[in-house]
């Protein structure tokens, strides 16, 4: 009797348990609540993309359409960024949302100078004057790579990407992002409840085809962090075919000095 | 006094029974604060499908903040005792299992923050914890004899 009251005893005592957590959970702030049924990936093992998935297949609802512009100052009410000096720059005008990237759709293969383009009508009409060679695009080797959820990249490679203005993502914790980040940076940290609701509106963001053949890269904290493989995998199901992983992450960033900002904005 | 009697007072049993509870409180209230963080410790661990690390982040702690409330205010005590033994038990083998497989790990006991430590360290910590969850069943198994031997005293 006495052993069947314990049992009783401790199966309600999990079940106020569960109710506690659940109504926490619901009333966490964004960056503190989780959803109850996760999906953890084993960050290194990938598997095959489905062949038919319908996007955006993250989350459970598709988001209204939305227009993210990139904050360059902090906003009302929101702790003040401070930039530090750098050696690692952005062009001026980059935005976030784009990339100096081969012309949408164009498949460029590694090495190899981006395909020129010869219109009859125009070649008629043209004088026969010498044209320059074009320079050599040196992030054109940063091809679309549908086979493979993300690449990974060395510092010198994120480097070059960041000068040409890619978007780079920070997976890590949104308190960790806010301590300070790759200035441009968004936060998509994968253990909060809301990246699938920022996944998606990327893919609003980008939703042309050849938007999602841009170049993404995505970094946390190097090391033995796997955050930014399963946000990779993330956006690859959801048909983003051009994602970097920034293998060595913050730390060897902060290392080369590169452009870095604190507090919760890009 | 016996060693028997000194280690079955009840001098002792209602301290260690406070104490446990007290640690258990400890060790969840990081957790309620922050489940993304003891979600990522759960997966790393890799022993849960990815479905469950959600919801047993959520869950585990607040059946340790109970547990040990339950065991400090000497209400429900045995069934407190019974969940506390069990989590340790499974703590333990989770622990376990990742030292066979060279899998470093923080804990994730009383702290969910990533802790900046090498291979090693996280290594050595991990044998720190066995040790410390198998001295909490020590604790765990005195109010279990203290209880069986008032009912034999009590019984006559």
């Amino acid at each position: 009797m006495m052993l069947k009251n314990s049992f009783v005893q401790g199966v309600l005592l999990i079940a106020v348990a569960l109710v506690l957590a659940l109504v926490s959970n619901g009333f966490a702030s964004r960056t503190r609540r989780v959803v109850l049924v996760g999906y953890y990936p084993d960050a290194l093992v990938v598997p095959p993309r489905q062949p038919d998935t319908p996007p955006p297949p993250v989350g459970v609802a598709a988001p209204a359409p939305v227009t993210t512009t990139v904050a360059q100052s902090p906003a009302p009410g929101q702790p003040p960024m401070a930039v530090e000096t750098s050696t690692i720059a952005r062009p001026a005008g980059a935005t976030t949302t784009g990339g100096a990237t081969p012309a949408p759709g164009v498949v460029v293969p590694r090495g190899a100078s981006p395909p020129t383009t010869t219109s009859p009508a125009g070649a008629a009409a043209a004088p026969q004057v010498p044209v320059p060679a074009p320079q050599a695009d040196p992030i054109a080797r940063f091809t679309p790579h549908p086979d493979k959820a993300y690449v990974e990249i060395s510092g010198d490679d994120a480097a070059l990407l960041y000068s040409k203005g890619v978007l780079f993502l920070d997976a890590r914790r949104t308190s960790v992002f806010e301590e300070g980040h790759i200035a441009g940076a968004r936060s998509y940290s994968v253990w909060e409840a809301d990246v699938d609701d920022k996944v998606n509106q990327l893919y609003e963001e980008r939703s042309d085809p050849s938007e999602q053949n841009l170049p993404i890269v995505i970094y946390c904290s190097g090391g033995a962090c796997e955050d930014s493989h399963m946000l990779a995998q993330k956006l690859w199901n959801i048909q983003f075919n051009n994602v970097y992983v920034y293998k060595d992450g913050f730390p060897d960033w902060q290392k080369r000095n590169g452009a870095t900002r604190t507090g919760g904005q890009p | 006094m016996t060693a028997r009697e000194a280690l079955t007072h009840p001098w002792l049993t209602v301290r260690v029974q406070i104490a446990l509870g007290a640690i258990f409180v400890a060790a969840a209230l990081p957790k309620i604060a922050d489940p993304p963080s003891f979600a990522h410790m759960i997966y790393n661990y890799r022993l849960l499908p990815g479905a469950l690390v959600n919801i047993t982040a959520l869950l585990m702690p607040w059946v340790e903040l109970l547990a040990g409330l339950a065991l400090i205010l000497g209400v429900w005590k045995r069934s407190a005792r019974w969940l506390i033994g069990l989590m340790l038990a499974v703590f333990m083998v989770a622990i376990t299992i990742n030292l066979l497989r060279d899998n470093a790990i923080d804990c994730g006991c009383f702290d969910v923050s990533a802790a900046n430590l090498t291979h090693e360290q996280r290594i050595r910590d991990m044998w720190m914890v066995l040790i410390r969850d198998a001295g909490m069943l020590l604790m765990v198994a005195q109010l279990w004899w203290a209880e069986k031997r008032q009912k034999l005293v009590v019984g006559g």
